[in-house]
């Protein structure tokens, strides 16, 4: 009698490679994100005091911190969420709830996912050529915009995604009792969904939120503290791009720190996002 | 008293029938309509005004534009071919390295990692994924290139036969920063979207289909390579080209450490540029109006390169994964 | 000769008093995108009674009862023609204003179909549409169509917590509360039963027989206990047609037709 003796020997090797190749990817990008995390943390920790939310960014040598950055990058975020989530959801919906299979749908569907991964860059040059160009000025208004260009078909597509994912039979409930489709959409469908629709929006704002490309010759930057959206608005992305660069200690001190906080706020949005996504719909 | 219960439907008069707001059904769909619209026109803009912007270049230099690599703002001169090279070197190497890593992790999420590992790993693949890319760039210039100057391209370059063939392709200044740190910077970004898109795919995958090749006595090496990448492949080289058409524009990462020199790369230690990273170092700048119409022209370029790769890469994987 | 021989018919429809008929189906043809369901469905469902549609799978039971609200014209392909007269208007005409329409026809899906809100604005989510109301009148009527669901005691001291909270059987009759709180005339039930353990299957089948009172019932169940326990007619459909309809009891204990006397013996042994 004889007794199963496994894999042959070749078979055995290629599989023991295998497993240890897989092993190694995945420590690879694990130690990479621990090394970025790592070097964000001892770098930025040392420029990070109260100055940095006190005091707006200094000249060579002297004290500061980035309050204005801060303050201007919190307030085209907000301007361009405002404007991607009614666009994104609105957008969704149609794709959702009244494309279904059209030709235009499934055509808006596909460019909408193509603009999803678009250089974010042209979407600067975009905003360039059709708002700074012909208002003769750079402009956080303009920066506003770009960062909206960006966040709306994210927003799109997960509106789309999670609409899908109501039951059929929900709308036709509804649609039973005799309500108009408006008002199926908004009070039991929308409802239903808006868990998903916020993990949407949050990712959203974590990629807009270290955005830098499309603010570089958008939004410029300004030194100074401004709540003038009309006008060139400093940026934690920008001013961190320009200090890094700089050969002088404390301004590259101040990146580093500009870093962790952009880093910090990304990393922690997107958990808050992916755990509100895990989340079974309860209301 | 009469309570509720005794009401019956028939002792009261009929309501009106008409529900409020029925009119605005048509509105609502106009609006939503209007929204999908507006991305369809926002895509259709960036296209239309790349092309009308960039047209000067194109009318100044003719075919020249894509086939000359000299770029000299101050003879006014500007080819884009150094520029188109190295976003597609600096690419095409990000896929090399990022591929066989990225189907490794999402190999090892699905088959091989101990559940109470996988939400953990899972994770920190997508929080590699979410770091800005000014972040990979930060770290890239001031803490990866040092290490990789030190580690990897000084031993490299002591070790080279002089005059030899190897010789001339690792040429460079020892300082970390050129076309191989940006395609590993690059690597290390795209990374987490193929394993990702990966792994969604390997997960839907009937597991009928993946125990029965283990019921046949299948290794895991076997299962994957004969039933597994081949039932998932289409989508599978659509997450790569979608990978490529990130790492194609990728700007700020890329901006930081590839070392902003105009023209062809000369090896894969030399500095270099790519579209983006020339759009960004210079376009804020560009007072002269040939300067800047050139460098909407390589932005135009750019946009028909990502938008052939992506549309093949959106194609190919189709809806049934979020990537 | 004095022995007969019974025939089977093909198919045998009872014809209702016309008086008491409320919703009355002539020559309905349905399709979807292009491919038919159902095959000139000529029937009559009597008024403050019970009709039972049963048969096989995929027999068009399902789609007869979605047609009588105008569910399809949700969706572009699929098509009615004929008509369906209720109280001798045609609902199937092109004038009709389809939310009125559907206001005076409740339906109760096979799944249970709370909304994500209260259990109280859940009932009343139909009402404001319509009508309205001060709120202690809405109170009213929220308590009203609860009651008469049977789910006013489970509930009352709850009303605020969400309608997915309460259990299957509790969701199904939430859902019954909701489409009587419009008052509607007539009551569409799909396979109400089907996602429910016994339990709540009687309780749910308690209410429809309290409701038959008020209501024109029209129920579709692969459940011929069901059928047999609830309803005044029956029909049996096969294959897009309807090939009996009559007294329930009748059609239970003597089918005219071969297909419905192989169904019903088929199913009971």
């Amino acid at each position: 009698m004889t007794v199963a003796t496994g894999p042959r020997l070749s078979r055995r090797i290629s599989e023991g490679v295998f497993l240890v190749f897989c092993w190694i990817a995945t420590l690879v990008a694990v130690l990479a994100l621990a090394a970025i995390l790592w070097s964000l943390l001892s770098q930025g920790i040392g420029g990070l005091d109260l100055n940095i939310f006190t005091k707006s960014t200094p000249a060579p040598g002297s004290e500061g911190g980035l309050l204005n950055a801060i303050l201007g990058s919190l307030m085209m975020c907000a301007v361009a969420m405002v404007a991607a989530v009614i666009v994104g959801i609105l957008a969704g919906t149609w794709l959702s709830e009244f494309a279904r299979d059209s030709y235009y749908g499934k055509v808006i569907r596909f460019l909408n996912d193509v603009l999803l991964s678009a250089p974010s860059i042209l979407v600067g040059l975009f905003v360039y050529y059709i708002l700074v160009a012909p208002l003769k000025g750079f402009s956080g208004f303009a920066g506003a915009v770009a960062l909206a260009l960006i966040a709306a078909p994210v927003i799109t597509r997960t509106t789309e995604d999670v609409l899908r994912l109501q039951p059929v039979a929900l709308r036709e409930a509804s649609v039973a009792l005799g309500a108009p489709m408006w008002r199926t959409i908004l009070a039991v469908i929308w409802k239903a969904a808006r868990a998903g629709m916020l993990t949407g929006a949050l990712l959203a704002f974590a990629r807009i939120s270290g955005e830098t490309a499309p603010l570089l010759f958008t939004a410029l930057n300004n030194q100074f503290l401004s709540l003038d959206l009309t006008k060139p608005t400093a940026n934690l992305p920008v001013v961190i791009f320009n200090f890094a660069l700089s050969a002088y200690d404390d301004w590259r001190r101040l990146a580093w720190a500009g870093a962790m906080l952009i880093a910090a706020t990304v990393l922690t949005v997107t958990v808050v996002a992916r755990i509100l996504a895990r989340e079974p719909n309860r209301s | 008293m009469t309570t509720a219960a005794d009401v019956s439907a028939a002792d009261v008069p009929t309501p009106p029938r008409i529900a409020r707001g029925t009119g605005l059904d048509r509105a609502f769909e106009i609006l939503c309509f209007s929204a999908a619209t507006f991305l369809l026109t926002a895509l259709g803009g960036i296209v239309i005004s790349l092309a009308i912007g960039g047209w000067p270049a194109f009318e100044a230099f003719g075919f020249g534009f894509f086939t000359s690599s000299n770029w000299d703002p101050v003879q006014e001169i500007y080819g884009a071919a150094g520029a188109v090279t190295g976003t597609l070197v600096t690419a095409t190497l990000a896929l090399l390295f990022a591929l066989p890593l990225a189907f490794g992790i999402a190999i090892f999420l699905v088959e091989l990692c101990p559940p109470i590992l996988r939400r953990t790993i899972g994770t920190a693949v997508e929080l590699l994924a979410g770091i800005p890319s000014i972040v990979y760039g930060m770290w890239g210039l001031f803490v990866f290139a040092p290490w990789f100057a030190k580690h990897v391209q000084m031993p490299i370059m002591m070790s080279v036969e002089p005059g030899s063939f190897w010789e001339k392709i690792t040429a460079g200044v020892p300082n970390g920063a050129g076309i191989l740190s940006a395609s590993i910077i690059l690597a290390i970004m795209i990374l987490p979207f193929i394993a990702a898109t990966t792994r969604e795919l390997l997960l839907t995958i009937p597991p009928q289909v993946r125990e029965s090749a283990y019921g046949l006595g299948s290794t895991t090496f076997e299962v994957i390579t004969k039933v597994s990448l081949p039932y998932i492949r289409t989508g599978a080289i659509g997450a790569v080209m979608l990978g490529l058409g990130r790492a194609l524009g990728e700007t700020m990462a890329v901006t930081f450490i590839i070392g902003n020199s105009h023209g062809f790369p000369t090896s894969i230690f030399a500095s270099g540029s790519t579209i983006a990273s020339t759009i960004a170092n210079e376009f804020a700048e560009a007072t002269d109006r040939l300067h800047s119409a050139s460098l909407i022209a390589l932005g135009l370029v750019l946009f028909v390169i990502t938008f052939a790769v992506l549309a093949l890469a959106r194609l190919l994987i189709g809806r049934q994964v979020h990537a | 000769m004095n022995v007969q021989v019974e025939t089977p018919q093909e198919t045998a429809v009872l014809e209702l008093p016309p008086e008491t008929v409320k919703l009355q189906i002539k020559d309905l043809n349905f399709f979807y995108s292009g491919k038919q369901a159902l095959f000139d469905v000529s029937v009559s469902f009597a008024a403050n009674a019970v009709t039972a549609l049963i048969g096989p799978s995929g027999c068009g039971k399902s789609t007869l009862l979605r047609t009588l609200n105008r569910m399809y014209s949700l969706y572009p392909g699929q098509k009615a023609t004929g008509q369906v007269l209720l109280d001798g208007v045609d609902v199937l005409g092109p004038r009709v204003d389809v939310a009125a329409l559907r206001a005076r026809i409740g339906m109760v899906f096979q799944k249970p179909t709370p909304f994500p809100m209260s259990i109280f604005d859940n009932v009343a989510y139909g009402v404001r549409l319509y009508e309205p109301m001060s709120k202690p009148d809405l109170a009213i009527r929220v308590e009203e169509s609860l009651r008469r669901a049977a789910l006013w005691e489970e509930v009352k001291d709850k009303l605020k917590e969400s309608g997915l909270s309460l259990s299957g059987g509790q969701q199904q009759r939430l859902c019954v509360a909701r489409g009587i709180a419009v008052r509607p005339e007539i009551l569409l039930l799909d396979e109400p039963a089907s996602a429910l353990d016994p339990i709540s299957t009687a309780r749910l089948e308690e209410t429809i027989a309290e409701l038959k009172r008020d209501y024109t019932i029209v129920i579709v169940t692969h459940n011929m206990g069901q059928a047999a326990r609830l309803s005044d007619h029956t029909g049996f459909m096969y294959l897009g047609k309807l090939v009996e309809f009559g007294e329930t009891e009748q059609l239970f204990t003597s089918p005219v037709t071969t297909r419905a006397r192989d169904y019903i013996t088929g199913r009971f042994g």
